[in-house]
Order: structure tokens, then sequence, then C-alpha cells
């Protein structure tokens, strides 16, 4: 189960169809018992579904539904409040806080997206050659993947915090100051991504290391004979084999650095005045510490509606590239 | 499918490959001496890579500032156990894992079945709703979750979070289990279903019984989910001794802001069952499954 179950789920998705390519179906193999098989086939598969449902319409179906009321009304976490149509939306479009949170989640995406693609794939290149040792190499670098954020992002802290932390010593050492990581406002945004970068380009190696490992090495050879550069081999070839998985990779880390909460939250809380605030921490916010639940579930809705856009344009590009 | 971790390709891109066809000769001194190059840059990168990891550990057995013992010690663990609620925090995130990973199992294997036999539009519309739920942030529904298990008592408690996590794991849960199924071939249910199987019956005694790796997967999915949650609890957890242990680490670092030594210790205890789990299973780890586990988190 690696990238695949992703991939082929994306797949299925754009087909719109549900899975079981590969398999046949049961009710078109039972020949003679054809009709009774499938009658009943239906109402196992009813019972089989029936706490799945349940759950989805418990956790995801109200909640957004209910989001939906909240967003336009002026209550708060205990009262719904009176409906106010769409005057949260208006209010937030026209908070200077919106659009600050809005780009500052749009800049930390595009580098945790390309920074932790760029770093995954790099290492996934040097990982497919032969190097002693290489497999034990691969598995330690999945670990900034597996350790829980609450705890790498604190020894981060303990890394940068202050100006006595390890790192900030470490470069007033080598005369290059006295950075205050946590505390400039760009140094903190900086930071944050950087935080980023090393959590999430475990997720993009091993999507790469999957993708590359289908890649049949005869291609390689036939190139190489007709006296194609190394670097022309992994723009030509290389590239353009592993896109539609690159495509996917990014549309998941796009997912996931828009709806990032911990990374940023449990590293600097949103400061140094609001300079690393995105749009998911400004809606914790706006709900958990304003009370102003309306605004907060506006923008949560925003960001919704940003992220299918983004996904949809992004599916669009997969199913140009698609090599199938 | 899980084999990610084990794919070691025979020669590379990179490696020397010439115009005979003859890789091995190439592997000469030259190819050796890139060998070597590359080990040692990777292993550089990885140490670097690791900084943060490393701290941590040395930290928590490494004597606090106003400890007289030196070298090794277990004095911090030892510390956290007694001094504060980390043995309530520990069995709290285990309990809620646990039961998450057993839930979303015997929730997901069921309906992935259907997902991947089933061939009817309820099926593949089913299926697409599962997919735009798990792309959707989980800020939109913690909001009105919050309000409706407060007026079930389920905020501040571990059976709330529980099925909070079970609703979040469930959605890419599904669709791996229904990857896995779809690898085993309709084939053998036919066999069973001559045989007067029903189609639940062979649903259990031939796809679940071959579908080990697929189950555990998915249970590593989910465990990871559970385990490092922070949003989700942050939101329904208030009081100390229903904290799971990111919510305990972080509420002791926010009080002992200078205390390492302890927070570190905390940290290990809280990184050890991921990194054992990862250790122990680390063939049936998914990137697709964990990827979608950690959005927006």
């Amino acid at each position: 189960m690696s990238s695949t179950t992703v991939q082929s789920g994306l797949a299925r998705a754009r087909r719109g169809v549900a899975p079981g390519g590969s398999g046949g179906r049961p009710r078109n193999n039972g020949l003679n018992r054809k009709s009774k098989l499938s009658a009943q086939t239906s109402r196992t598969y009813f019972w089989l579904l029936l706490t799945s449902v349940i759950l989805l319409v418990l956790i995801h179906g109200y909640p957004l539904v209910y989001a939906g009321v909240q967003a336009t009304h002026d209550g708060n976490l205990i009262e719904t409040g009176n409906f106010v149509g769409v005057e949260n939306f208006a209010n937030v479009l026209g908070s200077a806080a919106f659009w600050k949170a809005t780009q500052f989640t749009l800049i930390f995406t595009i580098v945790g997206v390309f920074g932790s693609w760029l770093v995954g794939l790099g290492l996934a290149l040097l990982l497919r050659t032969k190097i002693p040792a290489g497999g034990t190499f691969k598995v330690l670098l999945l670990l900034p993947w597996v350790v829980p954020i609450v705890v790498s992002s604190t020894a981060w802290n303990w890394l940068v915090a202050t100006p006595e932390s390890p790192v900030p010593s470490l470069f007033r050492a080598l005369g290059l100051g006295t950075p205050l990581f946590l505390a400039d406002p760009t140094l903190a945004a900086a930071t944050v991504m950087a935080f980023k970068v090393w959590v999430s380009f475990p997720f993009m190696m091993m999507m790469t290391s999957a993708a590359l490992a289908s890649v049949d090495n005869t291609v390689y050879e036939a190139a190489s004979m007709d006296g194609a550069s190394r670097f022309q081999q992994f723009s030509q070839i290389t590239l353009p084999l592993i896109a539609r998985s690159t495509y996917i990779s990014w549309i998941l880390m796009t997912i996931f650095c828009v709806n990032d909460f911990p990374t940023i939250y449990l590293l600097t809380g949103g400061g140094p005045v609001d300079a690393t605030t995105s749009l998911v921490v400004l809606a914790y916010r706006k709900v958990f510490q304003d009370f102003q639940t309306g605004p907060g579930v506006a923008i949560a809705f925003l960001m919704t509606l940003t992220l299918v856009i983004v996904s949809v344009i992004l599916y669009r590009q997969i199913r140009k590239s698609s090599v199938e | 499918m899980s084999a990610v971790l084990h794919a070691h390709p025979e020669s590379g891109p990179a490696l020397g490959v010439t115009e005979t066809g003859k890789p091995r000769r190439v592997l000469s001194e030259a190819g050796m001496r890139g060998r070597w190059w590359r080990f040692t840059l990777i292993l550089a990168i990885t140490a670097i890579v690791l900084v943060p990891i490393m701290v941590t550990v040395v930290l928590a057995f490494t004597p606090g500032p106003t400890s007289t013992a030196t070298g090794f010690t277990f004095e911090n663990i030892s510390y956290v156990f007694s001094q504060t609620l980390a043995a309530t925090w520990l069995k709290n995130s285990l309990t809620v894992t646990l039961a998450t990973v057993v839930v979303s199992v015997a929730v997901a294997a069921p309906a992935g079945y259907v997902l991947s036999r089933g061939r009817s539009k309820a099926v593949s519309g089913y299926s697409l709703l599962l997919f735009v739920m798990q792309s959707l942030p989980i800020i939109t529904s913690v909001v009105p979750l919050f309000i409706l298990f407060a007026g079930m008592g389920l905020v501040d408690n571990l059976l709330g979070l529980t099925i909070i996590y079970v609703g979040s794991t469930m959605t890419v849960a599904t669709w791996m289990m229904a990857a896995y199924f779809d690898s085993i071939p309709v084939s053998l249910e036919e066999a069973s279903w001559i045989d007067g199987c029903s189609v639940f019956g062979s649903f259990t005694k031939v796809v679940l019984r071959n579908s080990l790796p697929g189950v555990l997967s998915t249970a590593i999915f989910a465990f990871l989910l559970a385990w490092n949650d922070y949003l989700v609890a942050i939101v329904f957890l208030r009081s100390n001794e229903i904290f799971t242990l990111p919510m305990g680490v972080q509420s002791f670092f926010q009080q002992n802001l200078t205390d390492w030594s302890g927070v570190m210790a905390l940290a290990v205890i809280m990184m050890l069952p991921p990194i054992i789990v990862f250790a122990t299973l680390n063939k049936y780890f998914s990137v697709g499954g964990i990827g979608g586990s950690l959005a927006g988190r």
C-alpha cells in the first residue's frame, strides 16, 4: 500500500467510479443464480456500508451543514445568534487580517510544496543509486514524518527560540550576528516554512521513490546510447515518467499545507505580530479565542472554496499530463 | 504496493552504464569512489536532518541543571512520571489511539469491500463523497462538532475524542481498504459462492482473511493520526487528567518553559510508540494513507 492508494483514488475520483478496477463483480459471475445473488448482494452491501454512512453523516455531513448555519449567524459557541446573511463573509473579506493570513498561507504553501518536493526528489534520486546502507538511510530519513509534530516542534523551539539557543549561538560564533528566529517577523515566517519542509520532505521522498521504482531502467540505457547527457536523461525521461505521481504529490501537499495547524501554531502561535498567522490559525483564534464563531467559520468556508478551486486546476493538469 | 521501503533498484541513472550495456564493469574504481562519496553526502544530510530528534533523546537522558547526577540518567523520565500526569496522559493516548484503530478498521473494512466490489451508482457516489470529505479542512467541522458534543457531554471526554478520530480516519481508511481488496481476485470468492457461501461469508472468510497487509496499513494510518493529533485535542480537551500526550507535553512545556529535561522526557515518551510501530511494521507503512492522515492536522 503505497502512493498507489492515493493515486488510484484520484484516478477513480476523476473517472467518477467506485474502486474495483481489477476485479469483476459478483453479480456478473453467478450465471444461473444471477438475480437471486444480486438481490442478496445488494442487501449485504447495504448492511456492510451502514456504520460508515452513519459516521459520515454524523462527523462530516452534519457539521458541514451546521457550519453553513454558523457562517451566516452572529452567534458564539453557546448560542446560534441571529441570521446576518453574508455579513460575516463581507466582514472577513474586508479585514486586513484575513488578507494578511491569505498571503502568508499562499507563501507558506508554495514554499512547503516545492521546498519539500525539491528536497524529497533530490534525496530519492540519491537513494536510487547504489549507496552502502542505502536502505537504512531511507528509513532514518522518514523519521521527521513519523515523529509527532508536538515533539519535533519542541525540539525546534529548543534549537532556535531564544538568543541563547544553540542555533543562534552558532551563528554568533560564526560572526553572523544573533538571528532572532522566532521573534523577528520575517525570520519567524522563514523558520516556520523551514520546519514545514523538514516535516514534509519524507512524504515527497517516499512518493518520488515509489514512482522512480516503477521506471524501467532500460530506457536510460537506450538514451545514453543515443548520446543523452545525465541532465537530459533526467529532464527528458525521468521527470515526464514520474509527472503524474509528482502532480498528485503536489496536490496532496497543497492540501496539507493549507490545512496545516500544528506546524505553525506550536512553533510560533501565529506570531510575532501575526506574521505567521495562516488562515487555519486565524479561524481557530476567531472561534476559540475571540469567540466569534461566524467570522471564524466563514474563513474556514472560504478556505474550503479555495482548496476546491486549486484542486480542480491541478486535477486538470494531471489529466493533461496523464501518461497512462 | 507495500514495497516502498524495499525498492532498491539495482541500478540507477546516475550509475555509469557503458555503451556495451554492461553496467557491472564500470563499477570499478571510479564507481566505488562515487559510491563512497554519495555515502558521505547522505550520511551528512541524514545527520543534519535528525538533529532535532537526537537533541530530544539526548536532553531527555541528560541530567537537568539542578541535578547532581552525571552522564546518562533516567532521572527525567522518572521525574515526569512521578511529578506530572504523564502516566495518565500515556494511558489516555493509548486508550484513544487503540480504540480508534480497532473501530476505524472495523468500519472501513466492510465499507471498503463494498467500494471495491460494488459497481452501482450509489456506491460510486459514496466513494466520491468520501474523497471530497477527506480534503476539507478539519477546522470547518470541529466548531459545529464542539457545540453538538457539548450538548451530549462529550467535550473533555475521551469517548468524544475517539468518535472524532474515527470520523476523520474513516474516509482515507475506507479508500485504503478498498484499494487493497481490489488486489484480491474475485475468482477466489466465486469458489466459495459455489460452495454455498454468502457474500458476507466470502467477505469475512476469503477476502478479510487474505488482507492482513491492507488491514495493517490502515491500522498504522489510524494509529498515527490519533496519536499525533493536536488540533482536535486542543479544542475538545479541557482538564489535565483527560489530556492525551500531545496536550500533556504542550501544557507542561507552557508551564515550565525552562524545564527542558522534563519536556524532552515527555517528548521521548510520546515519540516512542510511533517509532516502535514504524520500526516493526515499516513495510506496511503507506505513503498515500499517511499522507491523507495528516491533512489538516
